[in-house]
């Protein structure tokens, strides 16, 4: 029944898979990072993901911001709240067994999504700012998820910046490397813990402010971001950042191929397929974990 | 020791004066989970507003059987097995009276389980899908047209302007299925040819790929079985790719005054199928909706007057049947018939809705028009639907 797949479809398929790939990427890098510092699998990174969306939705109905601007402003003050969650409960946690990083996160991540029901009630919002495309060769280029993924690249890219180059950055790298030695070099450590928490809110926060004018926010929205981020950093190895970014785009792409090739219902199924493989053949992932 | 007597018997004078007028009995419970937060929650709360504005009218005209009403309400948070829980809840623990239907079909087939095995009469106002009522259940009562009818509208206005193929695409879920197939059949009937069908998962954001698939498919018509956030995506997407269907049609969340808030211009042309319209002549619609404007601070969408039409015709059942006895209520229910601000209630032996009626309506000029069946439209349709960029 179904048409037969032109080049231009694989062509139009590809562009999405890279567009929502570089989001899965920037949302991802904040899991990993968080990860890779100090070993906590934070299952709360999709309901702060949400609480950038609310961000943007209120600036952009309340003020009337252009939601592209209110970018920053979300990262901001999910930094604020990342580094307030990590100072007050996570860190709690960072020496513990993994089973309690795990529950306490989890038991975060349902207080956000509780909370932002009773203050921004369970109504589907949407920011209507920019529709339709661009027209590139004959292939369509969504206008907000293309300027969505150059805000994406642009995040990212300066995340990147920021771990390899300033003091800061490599004072993570450092402490991702080995906590010990990063105390005996001098490294202030649970401040660089909170600091690497509040910068991965502020990831996943970007990323919600991206996805605003995307799809329908509600405050359930994230949970399924918690799960793509996992996947995402699994595939390309826990704790690698690089590995972030590669795993990012190859979901996106997978997802999207999946859908073409099969159908959308299975195009789950084979990013979980995929993860599988991955984990059989290179159990650390495809650029190996924990590498900084 | 006298005195104290004396003041016994005063108090005891009053406590049982007061309580003989209601029967001695309270108010009857009436129990419900709702999908109050969840992918649901904006539909499911609307209900729940139907429920409360029915049980407050009810009250006000004396009650049931002499009795006060109170509702009982959990929130299912859209997920059928909450639901279940809840019920089992309700029925064992809070030990209500008698209970109303949740929202959605999902929800309603698995609760539908529990009511059943404890007996318990269930009008379920807003479950389309018909297998719920097909199999063999005694105390199951459908109120909407059954989801099959939803995409009828669509397919016969295509069908008789000449359109040959139909596209149609579906979230995976019962209800959503069921108006699907039901597009297909009765598309097969009126001879257009269905070029491409496809399924997606419940909370899927990204149809780039579906949707390039039915671009190449060419189809005339894309008939989508959706909810709300799905129909907000797809329409949006097809924007994006281009899609130029000569007629578009989705089922739920269409209706809602938010999908033209949300599309803004980019919802004109698109039809949708609803249960109900308030500008229909039915007997008390337009009161109804004038009080639920006032009540609640909003309109009313289908959901919201189904379940007021449900807790009113459960409430006839049971002044039919003089108790609230399960195997009374029952007998009255299928012997009903009832014209309620909602439309036309009967059902068959299976408690299967047969007299409601569907319409199909169009976005033009940021309104709700009804356009099918022909003897309730308002206006014609404006067709065929112009491709995205000569708009």
């Amino acid at each position: 029944m179904n048409a037969v797949v032109t080049p231009e479809m694989i062509g139009q398929v590809i562009i999405s898979g890279v567009l929502s790939g570089a989001l899965y990427a920037m949302v991802a890098l904040g899991l990993a990072l968080i990860f890779g510092v100090m070993r906590v699998i934070n299952i709360a990174h999709g309901p702060l993901l949400m609480l950038g969306s609310y961000v943007t939705f209120f600036l952009y109905s309340r003020l009337g911001m252009n939601p592209f601007l209110t970018v920053p402003v979300a990262m901001a003050a999910l930094f604020v709240v990342g580094m307030l969650l990590q100072r007050t409960l996570v860190f709690r946690v960072v020496d513990a067994p993994e089973l309690s990083s795990l529950l306490l996160t989890f038991g975060i991540s349902i207080a956000l999504v509780n909370v932002a029901q009773n203050l921004f009630t369970s109504d589907l919002r949407a920011v209507e700012y920019i529709t339709g495309s661009w027209t590139v060769g004959g292939l369509a280029l969504s206008r907000p998820r293309f300027i969505a993924f150059l805000f994406a690249l642009a995040v990212t890219g300066g995340a990147f910046l920021f771990l390899k180059t300033t003091r800061l950055g490599k004072a993570i790298r450092a402490t991702s490397q080995s906590r010990e030695v990063a105390l005996v070099c001098g490294i202030d450590v649970p401040r660089i813990h909170m600091l690497t928490f509040g910068l991965a809110s502020a990831l996943a926060a970007g990323g919600g402010a991206l996805l605003a004018v995307i799809v329908a926010i509600q405050p359930e929205m994230g949970g399924v971001w918690t799960f793509k981020s996992f996947l995402v950093i699994v595939l390309g190895g826990a704790g690698n950042y690089p590995g972030a970014l590669l795993g990012g785009l190859l979901l996106g792409l997978v997802e999207q191929l999946a859908s073409l090739f099969l159908t959308t219902q299975l195009s789950e199924v084979v990013a979980y397929v995929l993860l599988v493989v991955v984990l059989l053949i290179r159990p650390t992932g495809l650029l190996g974990g924990r590498q900084v | 020791m006298r005195l104290r007597s004396i003041a016994c018997l005063v108090l005891a004078a009053a406590v049982a004066g007061s309580s003989v007028p209601a029967g001695a009995q309270g108010p009857i419970r009436l129990g419900a989970s709702l999908s109050l937060t969840g992918t649901y929650a904006k539909l499911g709360k609307n209900q729940h507003e139907g429920y409360q504005l029915c049980i407050k009218e009810l009250n006000a005209k004396g009650g049931l059987l002499g009795r006060k009403l109170d509702l009982v309400v959990y929130d299912d948070q859209s997920m059928p097995p909450t639901a279940v829980r809840l019920y089992e809840k309700l029925i064992t623990e809070d030990k209500v009276d008698a209970v109303m239907g949740p929202y959605s079909s999902p929800v309603s087939e698995a609760a539908a389980n529990v009511t059943e095995k404890y007996k318990k009469v269930m009008v379920m106002p807003l479950a389309a899908t018909t297998s719920i009522f097909k199999k063999g259940r005694k105390y199951a009562f459908m109120v909407i047209s059954p989801a099959e009818g939803y995409l009828e509208g669509l397919v016969d206005m295509a069908s008789k302007r000449g359109l040959k193929t139909i596209a149609v695409v579906n979230e995976d879920t019962l209800f959503s299925k069921a108006a699907a197939s039901g597009a297909v059949e009765l598309a097969k009937k009126k001879g257009l040819q269905v070029v491409f069908t496809e399924a997606y998962p419940k909370g899927n954001t990204d149809f780039a790929a579906l949707l390039t698939k039915v671009k190449a498919s060419n189809a005339d018509v894309l008939a989508a079985a959706t909810y709300f956030d799905d129909a907000v995506a797809l329409t949006r997407q097809m924007k994006e790719l281009a899609v130029n269907p000569k007629m578009y049609g989705v089922t739920v969340g269409g209706d809602l005054p938010e999908f033209y808030d949300t599309l803004k211009q980019n919802a004109e042309y698109i039809y949708g199928a609803t249960q109900w319209e308030h500008t229909l002549p039915y007997p008390g619609n337009q009161e109804f909706f004038d009080t639920y404007k006032k009540e609640f601070g909003h309109e009313p969408s289908y959901h919201s007057t189904a379940g007021y039409a449900g807790c009113l015709i459960y409430a006839e059942g049971v002044k039919r049947a003089g108790s609230l006895e399960a195997d009374k209520v029952r007998e009255a229910l299928l012997k009903l018939e009832m014209k309620t601000a909602f439309g036309e209630y009967k059902v068959d032996p299976d408690g299967f809705q047969t007299a409601h009626k569907m319409v199909t309506f169009q976005w033009q000029g940021e309104k709700k028009v009804t356009v099918w069946p022909d003897d309730l439209a308002q206006a014609k349709p404006r067709f065929p639907t112009p491709a995205w960029n000569q708009r």
